[in-house]
């Protein structure tokens, strides 16, 4: 059974899709969708029958996963329980297996992300869909051009999101107290300072190392944050 | 007369500093003329900006306390061509105001690094699924800000257990310990 861990206040963004190296190639085809002529690498005939799929969806079911897609987009909800929609999906006797259903709402992500960055009306973005595919059906483009009109412009971008990254766990912590005796400008400089080196793991695994300095009341500051933070976990 | 000097003479050092170590925008040698020393001929200012100039980087590489100020404008004092008592004590007086504020302008000039510009958090409980048994674990959800010089801020969530706070506390004790061996003058 699928464990979720949900986080109470805020959403956060999922980390990087089932299959990085597929949804790179379709990301390729839809930040395409700005002009140029589509160039889609190894993945065509995989998008063309998720497509399909797409279409053969019926259409009230299709507009409840783009609606819960959206609600994951605009961080309202932390994603979308795919083994559910799977489950869902067969009782209402749709042949989708647990591995489709993800790749399926994997796809609509992206494109109602690329449409959102390239800043795309609805109009303009279900004639891009239509012409990426011939699978579309008329009605998958009414929900998606329906979904877009209202819902469209909540969708939490890159840009906006710089404040929502994933939330990773701290790995290790290293530190190192410094003293700067001399600068060009400087001779007598005479400044001590903590620099803190954080190995943190975001969800997908990834180590990432980020290093910064302190003065020493910044650091005393620190401390005092995380004496704090101590003490109301204590009392939690 | 004297009074006017000095007037001007401290107006010339509060500019030289913006200048030099605040990095305030519109502050232009020229400016400082205009308005300070309208009568003098450009080259004669260029001596006294010069002469100041020179001082003041002396006085602000060395970080000197009261002590070494007083004797390195007494030599200067004593010197051809160089410093009346009268300006002497403007000097003093323009280093008692601005020492402290100029040093910290060139510790972070010579700071290159990601700096913390801010530190926020806040506590969450966290529940695991319905199919396992309903644990209320609290976790610190800490937001580190980061950046360096005039680039945007990156930003760093990292999600903490009570297990891995204390371990961070242990090793900020640590810090905290070694910064109490030093000793420095400052």
């Amino acid at each position: 059974m699928e464990r979720c861990n949900f986080h109470l206040e805020r959403g956060y963004i999922e980390g990087a899709g089932p299959r990085p190296g597929r949804a790179e190639a379709l990301l390729l085809s839809l930040s395409d969708m700005a002009g140029a002529p589509v160039y889609l690498g190894a993945g065509w005939a995989g998008f063309d029958s998720t497509v399909e799929s797409i279409s053969k969806l019926p259409k009230d079911l299709f507009a409840e996963v783009c609606q819960q897609i959206m609600l994951h987009l605009q961080c309202k909800s932390p994603g979308v329980n795919t083994f559910e929609l799977a489950e869902r999906l067969q009782t209402a006797g749709v042949e989708l297996d647990l591995e489709a259903t993800k790749e399926l709402v994997h796809v609509i992500s992206l494109f109602f992300r690329s449409a959102a960055q390239s800043n795309m009306s609805a109009e303009e973005f279900v004639v891009k869909l239509a012409d990426s595919s011939s699978k579309w059906s008329k009605h998958a483009l009414q929900v998606i051009r329906h979904v877009w009109t209202e819902q469209g412009k909540l969708i939490v971008t890159p840009g906006d999101a710089k404040h929502m990254l994933t939330v990773g766990q701290l790995v290790d912590l290293q530190w190192k107290l410094g003293m700067a005796v001399s600068s060009d400008s400087c001779r007598s400089l005479n400044h001590p300072y903590v620099t803190m080196m954080l190995k943190v793991a975001d969800p997908t695994g990834e180590i990432i190392s980020r290093s910064f300095e302190m003065t020493i009341p910044q650091f005393q500051n620190f401390l005092k944050q995380f004496r704090e933070v101590a003490t109301v976990l204590e009392m939690v | 007369m004297a009074e006017q000097c000095s007037k001007s003479l401290s107006g010339l050092l509060g500019g030289l500093a913006q200048l030099i170590y605040y990095h305030s925008p519109g502050i232009t040698e020229q400016m400082l003329k205009d308005q300070l020393y309208p009568d003098l001929s450009q080259q004669d200012f260029k001596v006294l900006l010069e002469k100041m100039a020179g001082i003041l980087r002396s006085i602000t590489s060395a970080d000197m306390d009261f002590n070494q100020l007083e004797a390195f404008l007494t030599a200067q004092t004593k010197k051809q061509k160089g410093i009346t008592l009268e300006q002497a004590a403007v000097l003093t007086k323009f280093w008692k105001i601005h020492k402290v504020k100029i040093r910290e302008s060139l510790i972070n000039q010579s700071k290159w690094e990601n700096c913390l510009r801010n530190l926020s958090w806040r506590v969450d409980l966290k529940s695991q699924s319905r199919h396992l048994d309903q644990i209320n674990t609290p976790v610190a959800i800490v937001e580190f800000e980061l950046g360096k010089n005039d680039q945007e801020s990156e930003f760093l969530c990292l999600e903490l257990d009570e297990t891995k706070v204390n371990q961070l506390l242990k090793k900020l004790t640590e810090i905290e310990e070694s910064i109490g061996t030093l000793s420095y003058t400052n």
